[in-house]
């Protein structure tokens, strides 16, 4: 395989993560946002903590972010391969939990609007798909880091 | 790929059983809340929303008629979850109107065209046409019947539509299938709550005395 298309491949790498977990945070704040909207027209009162919950889904993109900047700082040909794989896989961990996370707040929403005692305890599926988002978002850290001439790898 | 989350969320959840406590939403405001939905989910809507007022049915109506109307029913719904709703109501229907037949010593009405009514004919004179193991709610119906209790009876039929669109609605989370559901079994709720007089008198009281609070 060409150098340039090595490269190429590298690059896609260092960007999915952010790419992916953006994708996924669209889809699930679009989620538990119109779920939000949805329950507002129902309730009298705490707006506020629908719209909380709603944006759970956001923090994919953060984690891709970092995951994106931790691989490009000592970007390597090199590392391409190892990058690719690396990125592409947490970014799609990234994008899954994403979209999940917004199904499981918009269920949160529709729990809470009828029954507002069960808040914390309904929010609780969508922290446990966030757990596993910042397992994927650990690992490919911990993983960059041992690329050759990547992320401070040697 | 169609969404449903804003319009689920904003229908206030329905009761845990048909005949305990008021209707969570008015007709006006559900349909105001059912026009989020786009042209071809309002269609079915619609063709739901119709078949349950013709299921209203005024008792003048002919066996003729209600053929006509279930073969057009067949042939117009596309939508797998409508058309089972709406098979499983006439087969309802069609046991009902047999069995009052029956009851009554009358000829054998003109059944609709399903595989139920083959076996009704077939079975004309034995008790309940031998469908107490398919239909468990027969027994109950037929009993109630007997006491001479025809809102008992409606209750069991209400009782077992209920529990069917429940346990259905439970596969169903924030999709479309969960909007006709809600209607459908919202059409209970309105049906049994319009038999109650005594609960239609307080609740027009309840709204007077409201009105005249704010009044004053």
């Amino acid at each position: 395989m060409d150098e340039s298309m090595i490269e190429m491949m590298g690059r896609v790498g260092v960007y999915a993560p952010l790419f992916l977990g953006a994708i996924g945070s669209i889809l699930g704040c679009a989620a538990g946002g119109q779920a939000a909207c949805g329950a507002m027209l129902d309730v009298e009162g705490g707006y506020g903590r629908l719209i909380g919950v709603s944006a759970l889904p956001s923090s994919q993109t953060i984690y891709g972010i970092v995951v994106m900047l931790s691989m490009n700082g000592s970007f390597q040909i090199q590392a391409a391969p190892g990058m690719f794989a690396i990125g592409v896989l947490c970014g799609l961990a990234l994008l899954f939990s994403g979209w999940f996370q917004g199904k499981c707040c918009a269920s949160a929403i529709h729990a809470t609007k009828s029954k507002p005692e069960v808040f914390g305890l309904s929010v609780a599926p969508a922290a446990i798909v966030e757990g596993f988002a910042v397992f994927a978002f650990v690992f490919a850290l911990i993983l960059a880091g041992g690329l050759p001439a990547a992320a401070g790898g040697s | 790929m169609e969404s449903y989350y804003t319009l689920i969320a904003s229908l206030p959840p329905l009761p845990r059983d048909f005949d305990d406590g008021p209707i969570p939403i008015t007709a006006a405001t559900l349909w105001h809340r059912l026009s989020m939905l786009g042209q071809r989910d309002r269609e079915i809507i619609q063709q739901v929303s119709d078949f349950f007022r013709w299921d209203r049915q005024p008792r003048d109506r002919s066996d003729a008629e209600i053929r006509d109307t279930h073969r057009r029913l067949v042939s117009e719904i596309r939508h797998p979850l409508v058309a089972r709703l709406v098979n499983h109501r006439i087969e309802m229907r069609t046991v009902v109107a047999a069995l009052r037949c029956q009851r009554d010593g009358l000829p054998q009405p003109e059944f609709p065209e399903l595989p139920l009514s083959v076996w009704i004919r077939r079975h004309w004179d034995e008790p309940c046409f031998r469908l107490n193991h398919r239909f468990d709610w027969l027994s109950r119906f037929c009993q109630a019947l007997d006491d001479d209790q025809p809102k008992r009876a409606q209750w069991h039929l209400f009782t077992e539509l209920w529990n069917l669109w429940c346990r259905l609605d439970d596969h169903y989370n924030f999709t479309f299938e969960s909007v006709v559901l809600y209607l459908a079994r919202w059409e209970i709720l309105h049906r049994w709550a319009s038999q109650d007089e005594q609960r239609g008198r307080q609740r027009f009281n309840d709204l007077v005395e409201d009105i005249l609070q704010t009044s004053r």
